[in-house]
């Protein structure tokens, strides 16, 4: 019997879990205090576990030092220990896994992790990573309370709203390996604000709130931007929540204004004729860090000191220090990364060079109002960019309210001063807002509370190789059948109509995959012949595998699962069938082909791999 | 043949050995064999329990306090180092970071709020039969209470005590801080 609904936010730089007694009328909700290694050997109880994994030697091990209540012998840490060492032994900490799920060109069940670690380090892969910090969580809630075991409860798991499917795929992996309940939900992150918000407003949300109107949800976090777009409906005389629209995953955030900053600063030390060693521009960026929270803060003395402590135990022998003007510092980073722009500019694409080193995208462009820009105008219908009439602010980098009233003095000006969107206004502690929200969402579901509908938020394609003529050298050209409409609710599925696709049995069948956050009237059954450049992205290819028909008695030796198609209705090797998509309760997307002469059934699976072949 | 053996041993043993014959005796009269009684010469078998854990190495709540406030704020190397040389500009350039970090483990472990909330300098009221450890009295004390002045210090009380469990091995228990080397 569930007694708690909890809800989980695995950030990119930290991770929190909220929780609320279930059966209240309005549910009381709390953050867990986790309990993590703060140093060797030295535990402490904090709100958050920043999302760090530093992997220790077997040294380590041995010793003890890494020992938590529940767990001896630990040759890795997860929590503020790791972050220390993040700054010390960067090439043996894993930083935030999180943004590499979504990375396509790499792998994400191989252990890559450090990125560029020496070789005796034993690596990680994203997908383990997140099952770390998700299994240290969950063994802080038991150990807080051994009487209520995680996989009884009500759980709800936050993802950023611009996760695609497989994405989310592999962290329903990492959280069910972690121990969470078969049942769990998983949340979009600004869903989860907004819900937050809604706690905290209480029902006098639905006066400030009318039919028509649209919200607009900025997340800015320590490294990553997430925009969605929730519009406000009516339905059977209640006021409803509907999520109308999603951006891409941006990897820009308060990290890189930390980074701006010290570049700053190390050429004002430059100025100085003092040259910063390796370790020295590392604790800069740190210190930069604290340095923008002041820029930000009240109204201070014009020069603000930024100062570097000496290595050793000389503290104030080897400091050095440089005063930095405020006023140039704020400018710098108000115009670095919200500069005035216009509501038709685009983030610039800068052209990359031949060779790249492969790593995370990082983003070109770290102007999030061009973002802001270029997402309100793209989700817009005929032309016309969407006006959102009201704007949540989430994420760390939102806290200084310098950079909330430029995000609304920008959007001022593309609406006009009289049609700028008003602030939704709460009270709520901007770092554990999602987790908040993801928990109040789980006590809500289970009755009262407001719901936020949404369905899937992009369509998603299958790619079909035309048939046609071939010209030696060039790929065949690719067709996009919609395979999963804008919008498909939770719980729902749907056949896919059209011609037959003949699979080839014995072989693994691959099929090119996409999705678009931006077509939002494809029906399935729709075949793209071409789209527009950033309309439709690709994702993880899926695949299926139809085993070879075994003679009576023995059974296929297909994967997942699959059974091999009764032999008459092979014919030349190949099974005609059609596609059949799914979008379980729990918001889990499935691909079946299924055959068009018999009732067999087979599941695609995403391939994770990684394509060498792009 | 071998009962022989045994009659020849039980007389014999019950000859010499007076607690056998006590523990043997009921079992001519057909009762069960008494358990043998505890004796200091026999070997006492070992009770089969569970190895308790080796008891953990103990650290005094005030090095584990003085060694937060060296990993967060570099306390202990500050206080370590002769600042006579140094002017005040060099030593403020660092002060501030220092007392910044440290300010910030202090609140987290004793969030240390006045123990008198009225602004220094306004007329407050001392009961009489105060308690020592609360309120202290400076300037033209007497009569019994209770007493009338001016606030000079609010106090500080300790709203909690958080310190960090301590987990390490007995040889670092008088560690502050741990030497750092750096590997090429």
């Amino acid at each position: 019997m569930a007694k708690f609904a909890i809800g989980i936010d695995l950030g990119t730089t930290n991770s929190v879990l909220a929780y609320a007694p279930i059966g209240e009328e309005s549910p009381r909700v709390q953050v867990l205090a986790v309990p993590q290694l703060v140093g060797p050997g030295t535990v402490e109880q904090r709100n958050m576990l920043p999302s760090f994994l530093y992997l220790g030697t077997p040294q380590d091990a041995a010793s003890g030092a890494y020992d938590l209540p529940w767990a001896k012998g630990r040759d890795f840490a997860v929590g503020a220990a790791a972050v220390r060492q993040a700054a010390d032994v960067p090439t043996r900490t894993v930083a935030g896994a999180k943004s590499w799920l979504v990375y396509s060109r790499v792998d994400r069940h191989s252990p890559i992790l450090p990125w560029n670690a020496p070789a005796d380090v034993s690596k990680v892969s994203p997908v383990e990573a997140s099952r770390r910090y998700l299994e240290h969580i969950v063994a802080a809630w038991t150990a807080a309370f051994p009487d209520a075991p995680i996989g009884e409860q009500h759980v709800v798991l936050t993802v950023p709203a611009s996760f695609d499917a497989s994405a989310r795929e592999l962290t329903r992996e990492a959280a069910l390996a972690a121990g969470l309940p078969e049942n769990f939900v998983l949340l979009e992150e600004p869903q989860a604000a907004l819900y937050a918000w809604l706690a905290d407003t209480g029902e006098k949300w639905r006066r400030i709130l009318k039919v028509g109107d649209t919200l607009l949800v900025c997340d800015v976090g320590g490294g990553t931007t997430d925009l969605t777009l929730i519009g406000v409906a009516e339905e059977n005389g209640q006021l409803e929540l509907r999520r109308i629209a999603v951006g891409n995953h941006v990897l820009v955030g308060g990290d890189n204004m930390d980074l701006a900053l010290a570049h700053h600063v190390q050429a004002a030390f430059a100025q100085k004729g003092v040259e910063l060693n390796a370790w020295q521009a590392v604790s800069l960026w740190h210190a930069c860090r604290a340095a923008k929270e002041a820029v930000f803060g009240e109204k201070g003395p014009k020069k603000h000191p930024v100062a570097v402590l000496g290595r050793g135990s000389k503290v104030i022998g080897g400091t050095v220090s440089v005063d930095v003007d405020r006023d140039a510092a704020t400018e710098l980073l108000l115009d670095g990364f919200f500069p005035q722009c216009d509501i038709a500019d685009k983030p610039a694409r800068r052209r990359v060079s031949g060779f790249r080193e492969i790593g995370l995208p990082y983003e070109s462009d770290t102007a999030i109002t061009r973002h802001v820009a270029d997402f309100l105008t793209v989700q817009g219908e005929a032309g016309t960019p969407v006006r959102p009439t009201h704007v949540l602010f989430n994420g760390g980098v939102f806290k200084a309210a310098a950079l909330r009233q430029r995000l609304l003095d920008v959007m001022g000006k593309w609406f006009g001063k009289k049609a700028a969107p008003d602030v939704l206004e709460g009270n709520h502690d901007l770092d554990y807002a999602v987790a908040r929200g993801a928990a109040y969402y789980a006590a809500a579901k289970q009755g009262r509370g407001v719901r936020i509908r949404g369905g899937t938020a992009r369509s998603y394609y299958v790619g079909i190789e035309t048939a046609g003529l071939a010209i030696p050298g060039a790929p065949r050209p690719l067709r996009a059948l919609c395979v999963v409409p804008f919008g498909m609710e939770e719980g729902t599925e749907a056949d896919v109509p059209g011609p037959e696709i003949g699979l080839v049995v014995g072989e693994p069948a691959t099929f090119r995959f996409f999705s678009s956050a931006v077509r939002k009237h494809d029906k399935p059954g729709e075949v793209l012949d071409s789209w527009k450049e950033g309309e439709v992205g690709e994702t993880d290819s899926m695949e299926a595998n139809l085993p070879l028909p075994e003679t009576a008695g023995g059974r296929g030796k297909g994967g997942k699962g699959a059974t091999a198609p009764a032999p008459e209705t092979v014919e030349d090797g190949y099974v005609p069938v059609r596609f059949h998509s799914r979008i379980t309760e729990l918001g889990v997307f499935e691909l079946w082909c299924a055959s068009t002469v018999n009732e067999q059934r087979w599941k695609l699976e995403f391939s994770v791999r990684g394509d060498a072949e792009k | 043949m071998a009962r022989i053996g045994l009659a020849f041993r039980l007389f014999f043993r019950a000859l010499s050995d007076a607690d056998f014959a006590r523990q043997v005796g009921p079992v001519l009269e057909g009762k069960a064999v008494a358990p043998a009684p505890t004796d200091a010469r026999k070997v006492q078998t070992p009770k089969v329990e569970e190895p308790k854990p080796a008891p953990r190495p103990v650290r005094s709540e005030a090095l584990t306090l003085l060694s937060v406030l060296q990993r967060e704020a570099r306390l202990v190397d500050f206080l370590k180092e002769p600042i006579t040389g140094y002017s005040d500009a060099q030593i403020g350039a660092a002060v501030r970071d220092i007392h910044r970090d440290a300010a910030g483990a202090m609140e987290r472990i004793f969030a240390l709020r006045p123990l008198e909330e009225a602004a220094e300098g306004s007329s407050v009221e001392v009961p009489a039969g105060f308690d020592a450890g609360k309120y202290r009295l400076t300037g033209n004390v007497t009569g019994q209470g209770p007493y009338r002045g001016a606030l000079r210090h609010g106090g500080w009380l300790a709203t909690k005590t958080q310190l960090p469990e301590w987990t390490g091995t007995a040889e670092a228990a008088s560690v502050v801080a741990p030497a750092e080397v750096e590997l090429e």
